[in-house]
């Protein structure tokens, strides 16, 4: 009989313990819940809102709500295509190699040799130098009249290449600078997991008489997928916002051939004082990065139940 | 009682005089005891933002010069490169509680920052602290007006810049041409321009070029189309402000601008102001078409270019249809509604913008000065005399031909638009034709 009035004291003091444990959870929580909420959720919330109004450069606030009439400019505006269509290129052009290259670097320089450590260090270099530096130093490399580039390449016969004056040629400088730039991160990356793999793996492919590319292509590739498609989709990220090497190094040019859509939400924004059209842009730029960024973590989810 | 009232009007009228010595004092130099002007104790702070391209020099020449008689201002200037200029003031002027007191606007500027209500009427309102000497009708109209905005003047002109044809008289004698005088037609200068891409030393490489300026995708690039659209009776708008470049003499003046790159150095298409600049210095190039107030570091400091004073020669851009070519450019002191150091402010534009400080900044700067008697006026330096010639040509052209860029609150996104079509044009990426036809119904929709 006691046992059965017990059971709902028991009952009331579990249900008491749990709501104190939920409150003081969130009681600790909040404050950096807050903060976060304010720092990433506010700026965003304004972008939506200035996207959907006219902005008052006098006060800097949304007045006039105008619907989708940003949206429809932006839409309507050829210049807003044509940047998409080059960081498509770009990004077409660097990510692949920059993914290849990093990799490919990991898996030469994780041979066990004298000096390997220096060498991981130096790739670093890269990494932390200001990208308006690089920009313009490879600027001063690439120049026609004064750069060593061209210097260079004239010992074996090949050009003077207009670098930055030929818009093909622009866009393969910034691709080459982007990529000096990002690839030692990829073998920073690339390093890491390739250490990771299990060793056992490896000595019984060795066992079994599996030679050099054997083992390359049926058991390092394929273990390494899952972080190849993890490291695609953090660079992929980095890249779709890329715009101050085209800022310094070319500036968008020749034309408009390396007005990367970052730059000229830049332009638009802080050069033509365009707040709301910008937002706009800013706005289907972040949903259009979302939708992909999805799919490609779903196709790197397959990869990894796959391996 | 009686006593009282002598002794009463014996203060009095001493007061008096010293009140009005101290008021001369105060209006002469700077009123140094003035609370407003600061005091040793507690000197005012001034925060001025500017081009860093003479933002940086005025912070170490200038504002020594003005602490001479003005020692209880303290002057920062920050410099910010030219790009990012307008974004930076007209988010700090807009704020509630603005860092700067003044603001260095560029030429087409004022009204977009006026509108915010955020610029001082400075002729009205700094009246009672202007020295009688400061001659407002001294300045050539063509400078002053640069920060005139419906009738009211917000700014006082410190570096009085234009485009102007720079040059290299050396490459021209190489060439066996004439040096050119400002009575150059375009004709002309096309017609020398393959002679003056040569190979000055013998070796058998072009080492040298006829031109180097504006080529690549920048907000500055249209000002070189706009001189010789001007030159040829173009302009930018009608009277009813609807495009009017759009037609055979915006063409023309396209064709002209990208003729000219056949006759650039190699990799002149991604070339602007200092790739242009440093070819020029290095005297690679017999021509450019460039900023006036380079000069001195173009032409005269030996530690920044090659050439010197009598192998540079600068006069107005050549001449079209209509007449020779020019365009605007005035850096100008504006000073902020809310700013709590009105006077200072004013002080230090005043000074620098007076016939004194004009002076001062022509000899130890080589800054243009905006005032007619200080171009009428004997510089100096030697190399100051002709340049002040070719200033005066610029200002009288300038005036005639209104060449300047659009004055209106969205002239920045005009000026883009512009850009992207000279540079689509440049680029080879569209016709002179179909880049001046977008950029007028783009232009049409931003000013509608």
């Amino acid at each position: 009989m006691s046992s059965l009035k017990a059971a709902p004291v028991r009952t009331w003091h579990s249900r008491t313990e749990r709501l104190t444990d939920f409150v003081s959870r969130w009681a600790f929580m909040s404050p950096a819940g807050l903060i976060l909420l304010a720092m990433l959720a506010y700026p965003i919330l304004y972008t939506f809102e200035i996207s959907f109004s006219e902005l008052d450069l006098s006060t800097f606030t949304a007045t006039e709500w105008v619907g989708w009439d940003n949206y429809a400019e932006v839409l309507h505006d050829t210049r807003f295509w044509a940047s998409l269509k080059v960081t498509g290129v770009y990004l077409l052009l660097s990510l692949p190699l920059q993914i290849v290259l990093g990799f490919g670097i990991a898996y030469l320089v994780n041979v066990e040799w004298a000096g390997r450590g220096v060498i991981r260090a130096l790739f670093l270099i890269p990494m932390v130098v200001a990208p308006v530096v690089a920009g313009g130093v490879w600027r001063m490399m690439l120049d026609p009249l004064y750069g060593i580039t061209n210097y260079v390449l004239g010992f074996v016969g090949l050009g003077p290449y207009d670098w930055l004056g030929d818009p093909w040629l622009a866009m393969l400088t910034v691709v080459i600078i982007d990529t000096w730039r990002w690839t030692p991160f990829v073998v920073l990356i690339g390093t890491a997991a390739i250490m990771a793999l299990p060793r056992d793996i490896f000595e019984a492919a060795e066992l079994d008489g599996a030679n050099w590319w054997a083992k390359l292509w049926s058991i390092t590739i394929p273990l390494l997928l899952p972080m190849i498609a993890a490291t695609f989709i953090v660079r992929w990220l980095g890249a779709v916002k890329m715009f101050d090497i085209a800022l310094a190094a070319t500036n968008g040019g020749p034309g408009a051939s390396t007005q990367v859509i970052n730059l000229f939400i830049y332009e638009e924004a802080f050069r033509s004082l365009k707040f709301a059209e910008s937002a706009a842009m800013a706005v289907i730029v972040l949903v259009g990065t979302m939708v992909l960024t999805a799919i490609f973590l779903r196709g790197s989810r397959m990869l990894e139940e796959m391996h | 009682m009686m006593r009282n009232y002598r002794n009463f009007g014996s203060i009095s009228r001493r007061a008096v005089m010293v009140g009005g010595a101290a008021a001369v004092a105060t209006r002469a130099f700077g009123a140094q005891g003035s609370s407003a002007l600061g005091t040793p104790e507690s000197p005012v702070q001034l925060r001025v933002i500017s081009d860093a391209a003479y933002g940086i020099a005025w912070q170490a020449s200038m504002v020594p010069e003005f602490n001479k008689l003005y020692p209880n201002i303290k002057v920062t200037i920050d410099p910010v490169p030219y790009a990012e200029l307008l974004a930076k003031i007209m988010l700090d002027a807009t704020a509630s509680q603005p860092t700067y007191d003044v603001i260095i606007v560029d030429d087409p500027w004022t009204p977009q920052v006026a509108r915010t209500g955020a610029l001082l009427d400075i002729r009205k309102e700094t009246a009672a602290w202007t020295d009688p000497g400061y001659d407002w009708d001294d300045f050539n109209a063509a400078p002053l007006e640069a920060t005139q905005w419906n009738g009211v003047q917000y700014g006082v002109p410190l570096r009085s810049n234009m485009l102007l044809m720079f040059v290299n008289k050396t490459l021209y004698k190489k060439a066996g041409l004439p040096e050119p005088t400002p009575d150059l037609t375009w004709d002309q200068y096309l017609e020398q321009a393959p002679k003056l891409v040569q190979d000055t030393n013998g070796d058998g490489t072009i080492d040298a070029w006829a031109i180097d300026t504006y080529f690549k995708r920048d907000a500055l690039t249209p000002t070189i189309w706009q001189a010789i659209l001007n030159a040829n009776g173009g302009s930018l708008l009608d009277k009813n402000n609807k495009p009017a470049f759009n037609n055979e003499i915006g063409v023309k003046a396209l064709k002209t601008h990208i003729a000219l790159l056949k006759y650039a150095p190699p990799g002149g298409v991604s070339h602007g102001y200092s790739e242009a600049l440093q070819s020029f210095r290095q005297g690679q190039v017999a021509t450019s078409f460039m900023w006036g107030s380079v000069y001195r570091n173009s032409a005269v400091d030996p530690k920044t270019t090659t050439l010197k004073p009598e192998e540079v020669g600068l006069q107005v851009m050549p001449v079209g249809s209509a007449m020779a070519g020019a365009h605007r450019g005035i850096a100008s002191g504006t000073i902020h509604a809310k700013s709590p150091n009105k006077q200072a402010a004013w002080g230090l534009l005043q000074w620098f913008s007076s016939k004194q400080g004009e002076k001062w900044h022509s000899n130890a700067l080589g800054g243009f000065p905006a005032r007619k008697s200080t171009l009428a006026s004997t510089p100096e330096s030697e190399w100051l005399s002709p340049v002040f010639k070719a200033l005066q040509q610029g200002y009288d052209t300038i005036e005639k031909g209104k060449m300047w860029r659009l004055r209106h609150p969205k002239s920045d996104a005009v000026q883009q638009v512009l850009a992207d079509a000279v540079a689509a044009a440049i680029s080879g990426q569209a016709t002179a034709e179909a880049a001046l036809q977008e950029a007028a119904v783009k232009v049409e929709k931003i000013l509608r």
